[in-house]
């Protein structure tokens, strides 16, 4: 079967990469663009072959089985909800939402209308992360007590820093990541968080730019986690993903993206680390693409895109009381 | 000047011979273990003594070490300054806060110097961080973020292992970051942590530290006594202007040895030598003042607030709440 993608909004950069992977697999075609920003939707009709449609109701009653929206934040839910109307399979940009409620309705949404609601966590296919899960799932580290985890990356400008489209800062695009990821490979939820945030490198920003958050899991696991759009201009390379596990039998840490080649280029007069191991988008849209085909749940459903923005909500309110936040497992 | 080392431990040895490469002569030495003081005695054909409150008394000793556990330092501290003598102190400078204030207005009251050995103020690494931070080489700093520690340590008689007497890696590990993070960022206001401190089935201990300083920078500290080995420190530093990072880790020479017949093999051992200890440095500071010819860069009041860094973090990881300091 070929499975029809159309595309929602190129807002959040990672629809490049989607729009992309979808070009790679045999079994899937890229059917249709769709941008509440035409300019950018139609560049992007041309940079991908796929034609441009510019009316949303167009756009979902034309052939397409399923969409990957790539808005700004808080257009998540009213694209998600047209969408999931449409009958539509869904593969939603991260944070799913930027409120729980939001995010619970675009759950609920999705379940009533019998479509698959799934959550762009692509970090679960990154070969280093699946590795380090499958050692943990093997019990080679025992009980895991607690864990120090970055995921920092430099400013992505625009939209991100304006809080009425992004509903936060650093704090907002940076802690679902790590929450999903120790989540996947723990099986335990979160219970507990305190946050210190605020615009702290980039001084004009209207959002926070450095959060540090503190989580509890179930059992007492205990976790610091840096989201941050700290890495300067200069910095070889956007960011990074790290996670430092301390378990009964040993420690295990992990730099995700520490697959790399030092490139110093005088053209470019900035050291550059070159990532060269395995494209953990294309393997996210091609789960994605089976998940159409059969009509079944994505394996990162809505419901994972709803818990992590449920700690990063908690994260903003622990920040603002100056006190830990309880969370419902 | 005559040295008198209380605590002939690790860190007694260690000053022992920083002591008398600054051309001190190390007269006495005391510790509880007789056969402790004898060892370290004999190497600089100095006098062991049992009981160290006897040794802060002796007329061929002005200076006093003191390198024993952390609940012991006060009172020797207390009692050399009562004795006329200067004292170097190990960090942390006490258990308490209380213990803290007691031995500053007891050398206070006697006239005498008391140092207290934050020896990362003297670390060549962390020298050129605040230089290059200084120089405005990374802008206005908003965050930093060090980490340190390794393989849990032994002590007499596995004294760390008891968290109340040692405070785990918090108190007695990264208080060096603590007390850095205010020499160069100025005071914290607030502080959240939390702390492992497990004694079953292993003793292992592990510290997420974030002070909320008064400039309203956020510094994140990480310790960790629950490595199978090593030793490792990582500090990164983030402002409007750049960034910069620093890991032992990335060391000059790496060094691995063949298995031998009863060795341990396989571990790479990173060293990075300097032409000067920083140890040695921090003596030539301390020596330099008793000499009158500079202020020393570590004043007691830092050992003080170092400690009630550390005692707030504890206190938070105990309460799970944050901590006004």
């Amino acid at each position: 079967m070929m499975a029809k993608i159309g595309m929602m909004s190129f807002a959040h950069m990672h629809a490049y990469s989607y729009a992309a992977s979808v070009k790679q697999l045999p079994d899937a075609t890229l059917a249709a663009i769709w941008d509440d920003n035409p300019k950018r939707g139609r560049e992007m009709a041309r940079k991908f072959g796929a034609p441009f449609i510019s009316n949303v109701k167009k756009f979902l009653a034309a052939d397409v089985d399923a969409v990957i929206i790539c808005s700004e934040n808080v257009k998540h839910r009213p694209m998600v909800e047209l969408a999931a109307a449409a009958g539509k399979w869904i593969l939603c940009e991260k944070p799913l939402a930027t409120t729980v409620k939001d995010g619970e309705a675009m759950v609920a949404t999705c379940k009533k209308a019998g479509v698959g609601l799934g959550t762009a966590f692509p970090c679960r296919y990154a070969p280093t992360l699946i590795e380090v899960k499958s050692q943990i799932a093997a019990g080679k580290f025992g009980e895991i007590y607690a864990a120090s985890c970055t995921n920092n990356g430099s400013y992505p400008g625009g939209w991100f820093s304006e809080p009425q489209l992004s509903g936060g800062g650093a704090t907002m695009d940076h802690t679902v990541h790590v929450v999903d990821l120790l989540r996947w490979m723990t099986g335990k939820e979160f219970t507990r968080v305190y946050c210190e945030n605020g615009t702290l490198i980039h001084k004009k920003l209207k959002t926070d730019d450095v959060g540090v958050v503190h989580l509890e899991m179930e059992g007492g696991l205990m976790v610091s986690h840096i989201a941050s759009w700290n890495r300067s201009r200069s910095f070889p390379t956007w960011g990074d993903v790290t996670l430092e596990l301390i378990g009964e039998k040993g420690v295990i840490s992990v730099d995700a993206f520490n697959q790399k080649v030092n490139v110093y280029c005088d053209k470019v007069m900035r050291a550059e680390w070159v990532c060269w191991s395995g494209n953990m988008d294309l393997g996210l849209v091609k789960d994605f693409v089976a998940a159409v085909d059969a009509r079944r749940e994505p394996p990162i459903t809505g419901v994972d895109g709803l818990k992590a923005v449920e700690v990063t909500v908690a994260a903003y309110e622990a920040a603002k009381r100056r006190k830990p936040v309880p969370l419902t497992t | 000047m005559r040295v008198g080392i209380i605590g002939c431990g690790g860190m007694g040895y260690h000053h022992a011979r920083m002591a008398t490469n600054c051309g001190l002569r190390v007269a006495a030495c005391g510790d509880t273990v007789r056969s402790k003081a004898e060892a370290l005695a004999q190497e600089y054909s100095a006098e062991p003594v049992s009981d160290s409150l006897a040794l802060v008394r002796r007329n061929d000793v002005d200076i006093v070490a003191v390198c024993t556990p952390t609940p012991n330092h006060a009172p020797y501290v207390v009692a050399a300054a009562e004795a006329g003598k200067h004292i170097f102190c190990e960090k942390p400078f006490g258990r308490t806060v209380e213990q803290c204030r007691e031995a500053i207005a007891a050398a206070r009251k006697a006239k005498v110097k008391l140092f207290v050995a934050h020896v990362l103020r003297y670390f060549q690494e962390f020298e050129a961080i605040k230089a290059q931070i200084d120089a405005g080489k990374v802008g206005k700093v908003g965050f930093v973020k060090s980490y340190r520690g390794g393989v849990y340590p032994r002590g007499e008689a596995n004294w760390f292992r008891d968290y109340a007497q040692s405070g785990g890696v918090t108190l007695d590990c990264i208080i060096h970051d603590f007390d850095w993070l205010r020499y160069v960022f100025g005071d914290a206001e607030r502080v959240f942590c939390q702390a492992l401190q497990r004694s079953e089935p292993d003793v292992l201990d592990y510290s997420l530290v974030t002070f909320r300083m008064k400039s309203g920078v956020i510094a994140h500290v990480i310790g960790t006594w629950a490595h199978p080995s090593g030793f490792r420190v990582k500090v990164e530093v983030c402002g409007d202007g750049g960034m910069l990072q620093f890991d032992s880790a990335d060391a000059p020479i790496s060094s691995m040895m063949r298995e031998q017949a009863g060795g341990t093999p396989g571990m790479i051992i990173p060293s990075s030598p300097v032409p000067v200890s920083p140890y040695q440095l921090e003596w030539q500071d301390f020596v330099g003042w008793l000499e009158g010819k500079h202020p020393p860069r570590v004043k007691p009041e830092d050992g003080l607030k170092a400690v009630r860094m550390a005692l707030g973090a504890l206190e938070s990881a105990k309460t799970g709440r944050p901590v006004k300091l």
